[in-house]
């Protein structure tokens, strides 16, 4: 079973509350958001494992049941190509849930137009799969967002 | 097998809508579906963390390949996603 971490702190919106229909239909896979304060930080990894893909706007890491959690940070942010984003860890680093992997500054991506809500994403779980999912609330960075079996 | 070679035109890559518009589509078969850089292993087209994990972009090939009943029908689809520069739907 793995303990999902909310990478960032703010105000859960679920996954319904990511204005992006690809997130926001489940498309990637279940999981659910957070709409991060309005203050720089770190997002931290979800879970204990290994970065197999790190962007400046998001990052996947995977645990040792094989559990591949998506941190998206923010919507479009791709096309930002990294401005604004501080790279704190590298791709293939192992890396405790709660360690630091991505410096950014939600205020600034919302100053640029974009949205930062924060998408945490089960790559390839069946919905089923996925308990105790928090839909709505303030979060603590750290907090646990959902159980994967 | 089926084998295609198809240059990727989504502007994103295959990341994000397109990635996980290719993987939908791939998950019908019920045959095995690979996507794999050019010489390089193929990864499970299933699987949204496998393609994710390719790290496709735009203007790069990419080799996916299927065997099985409709096996070319199932490419045709998933080629013509490919060629979409901001594709829509499935």
């Amino acid at each position: 079973m793995t303990r999902v971490l909310s990478p960032v702190a703010g105000q859960v919106v679920g996954l319904a509350g990511v204005p992006d229909p690809v997130f926001a239909q489940a498309m990637v896979g279940p999981g659910t958001a957070v709409d991060p304060e309005r203050a720089p930080g770190q997002a931290i990894a979800p879970v204990t494992g290994t970065i197999v893909k790190l962007h400046p706007h998001a990052f996947v890491v995977v645990d040792d049941e094989g559990h591949g959690v998506l941190v998206h940070l923010g919507v479009d942010t791709v096309q930002l190509k990294g401005e604004g984003f501080e790279l704190l860890a590298a791709e293939g680093d192992a890396v405790e849930a709660g360690q630091p992997v991505v410096g950014w500054n939600p205020a600034a991506i919302e100053a640029g137009g974009r949205s930062p809500v924060c998408a945490v994403v089960a790559l390839d779980a069946p919905a089923d799969a996925l308990s105790d999912v928090k839909e709505s609330g303030a979060v603590e960075k750290g907090a646990e967002l959902y159980t994967w079996r | 097998m089926s084998q295609r070679n198809v240059k990727i035109e989504a502007k994103v890559g295959l990341h994000a809508r397109p990635a996980a518009l290719f993987v939908q589509i791939a998950a019908k078969a019920d045959f095995d579906v690979t996507v794999a850089k050019p010489g390089g292993e193929p990864v499970n087209a299933k699987s949204i963390l496998a393609v994710l994990g390719l790290d496709a972009r735009h203007g790069e090939e990419v080799v996916i390949r299927a065997e099985g009943e409709g096996a070319e029908e199932l490419l045709d689809k998933l080629e013509a996603l490919l060629k979409q520069p901001e594709p829509e739907s499935a």
